[in-house]
């Protein structure tokens, strides 16, 4: 039973005027959120930058110390850091989302604070990206001929400023799809998370077999090739912010316990 | 008095449970309120849906007077901190601190500082590292120190020993005192934090049974010890909510307060009052209201049994 009446719902007006605040107001410090363990967004990623690097050197070296002169060698070490950071971009919805709310942010705040740190931390790595394709570039590959980030699919198109962007761009999407299945998996059961794992696998597949059955393929080579480091980082950002859009989607009915 | 929380007529359902149903409440701003009840009575869905954790399967909320969800400009003004808050991964409690002075307006530094060296908090120890007591004093640090307008604190005694139980009590009337503000205390140990309380609200299975200041409800029953037919007598027709024989001596609760010629009556028949203690209190009632049939008992016959 309910023994309190409740005639109405006491929304004085004064009460409903007396806040004044944006409803953004409170995005620096839901961006400051994500750097409050410093750890987490900047010394692990840095570690795992050069440390998957200098692993990478080592090898090269190793390789042509025992094969002498020969082909150039490419590795996907550069690939590390990204992998991290959508690791860290997930922790950030299962840990840090369910702090957001204790500190009553709201989700659209914490989302947007997310992104921004998201973004910065993703700069941050297209500059280091950069840099270390021209140190690349300044030793030789280490005296080795062995290069993890001056890749030529990389940089043929657009040079070292486009290849920092491209990165910058794939880093801040991988970081939004970490951060979008954590989510997700605290939104919704076991169950209906592998439904969709499964129904992604499935739109995939058809894709291929559409394009395999109508002899498409040499299009999207074709597009493929005329894309720039730039405009492939274009379709990138633009998957990043519809991912963004729909993280939010996600998060909204989102429960910090679950 | 104006109000800083309203339920009207709230319903939280889940696929196989319902854990709110119907629930009207209205709260008085700058009160500290407690919001008891059992296990799984709801406390948690009940406090989740007003700081716009959880959200409604319907009805509506209010927090000074406007929905919470998504709702920037009166978030800030609320505090809940989970009895299991998860925190950033590998944060110290300076950390959390950090955090939360960001986010609270109103934020106490140098409140939250004290809090963590009277309650021990250690200051290298990684929250995920902590005890549950330690886990526990965290929350409370933000709890208190954020002065958030409407605070709420979800059975914050877990894991914490009695000196530490002690002082968040005494630290939280203090601070309260100096600046007060809406406090929402869910607890089981009713009896551990009557003291604090001004406004009871007792919640089970999803529904609210009572809701009344501390004081009136002291005031709505009373215990006798004495001979089992001195009390029957004086009892009446009351409600009786629990009744002891023990040989010849009776220990009788009921409701309903004693007029000036009853009060009489116990000292000619040697029948003593003993106060009711509101966690006896709350557990009779609760029980009353989970029976299917309430009667009210004939004294008499409950004596004689």
């Amino acid at each position: 039973m309910s023994n309190v009446a409740v005639e109405s719902m006491a929304a004085p007006a004064a009460q409903e005027q007396a806040a004044t605040r944006s409803s953004l107001s409170r995005i620096p410090a839901a961006f400051k959120l994500q750097f409050t363990v410093p750890s987490q967004m900047i010394w692990v990623p840095l570690v795992v930058f050069f440390g998957a690097w200098g692993i990478a050197i080592g090898i090269g070296a190793w390789i042509r110390h025992v094969a002498g002169d020969g082909d150039i060698i490419n590795t996907g070490a550069s690939q590390a850091t990204i992998w991290c950071l959508a690791f860290i971009a997930a922790y950030s919805a299962s840990h840090t989302f369910p702090f957001s709310m204790a500190l009553s942010y709201s989700r659209r705040v914490f989302v947007l604070g997310a992104f921004l740190a998201f973004a910065t931390v993703s700069a941050g790595f297209g500059a280091l990206f950069s840099i270390a394709i021209l140190v690349e570039r300044a030793t030789d590959g280490f005296w080795a001929e062995s290069y993890a980030f001056d890749l030529p699919f990389v940089t043929q198109n657009a040079g070292v400023l486009g290849a920092g962007i491209l990165a910058g761009a794939v880093c801040l999407a991988a970081m939004m799809f970490g951060f979008f299945w954590s989510i997700l998996y605290r939104r919704v059961s076991l169950v209906v998370l592998w439904v969709i794992v499964l129904a992604l696998v499935a739109l995939m597949a058809v894709t291929v077999m559409v394009l395999t059955q109508n002899d498409w393929w040499p299009h999207v080579w074709d597009w493929l090739a005329v894309q720039s480091s730039y405009s492939f980082a274009g379709w990138v950002l633009l998957l990043t912010l519809a991912l963004t859009a729909l993280n939010y989607l996600v998060i909204r009915r989102a429960v910090p316990t679950a | 008095m104006s109000t800083a929380i309203e339920l009207k007529r709230v319903s939280r359902r889940y696929r196989s449970a319902t854990a709110l149903q119907d629930v009207s409440l209205r709260l008085e701003k700058d009160a500290i309120h407690g919001l008891l009840g059992r296990n799984g009575a709801g406390k948690t869905t009940l406090m989740s849906i007003a700081t716009a954790q959880d959200w409604p399967s319907s009805g509506e909320v209010r927090i000074l007077g406007q929905r919470p969800h998504e709702n920037e400009q009166v978030l800030p003004k609320i505090c809940f901190v989970r009895e299991e808050q998860r925190y950033v991964d590998d944060a110290l409690a300076k950390h959390a601190f950090s955090a939360a002075a960001q986010a609270f307006p109103r934020w106490d530094a140098e409140l939250a500082a004290q809090l963590a060296r009277e309650f021990r908090v250690p200051e290298k120890t990684r929250i995920k590292k902590m005890s549950r007591g330690q886990r526990s004093a965290v929350g409370v640090i933000i709890g208190i120190a954020s002065r958030a307008e409407v605070t709420f604190f979800d059975e914050p005694y877990m894991g914490l020993d009695a000196v530490a139980r002690q002082l968040f009590y005494d630290r939280l009337l203090e601070d309260y005192a100096s600046h007060p503000r809406t406090v929402v205390i869910s607890s089981h140990l009713i009896d551990e934090i009557a003291h604090l309380i001004e406004n009871v609200v007792v919640i089970d299975q999803g529904q609210i049974l009572l809701q009344e200041p501390v004081e009136q409800l002291r005031d709505r029953a009373v215990t006798l010890v004495g001979r089992a037919d001195a009390v029957a007598e004086i009892a009446g027709t009351r409600e009786v909510l629990h009744h002891e024989a023990m040989g010849r001596i009776v220990r009788t609760t009921m409701l309903g307060a004693l007029d000036d010629s009853e009060r009489q009556a116990l000292i000619e028949r040697d029948v003593e009052i003993v106060p009711v203690s509101l966690q006896q209190l709350i557990v009779r009632l609760t029980a009353r209201e989970d029976a299917s049939n309430q009667t009210t008992l004939n004294p008499s016959q409950e004596v004689a049994r």
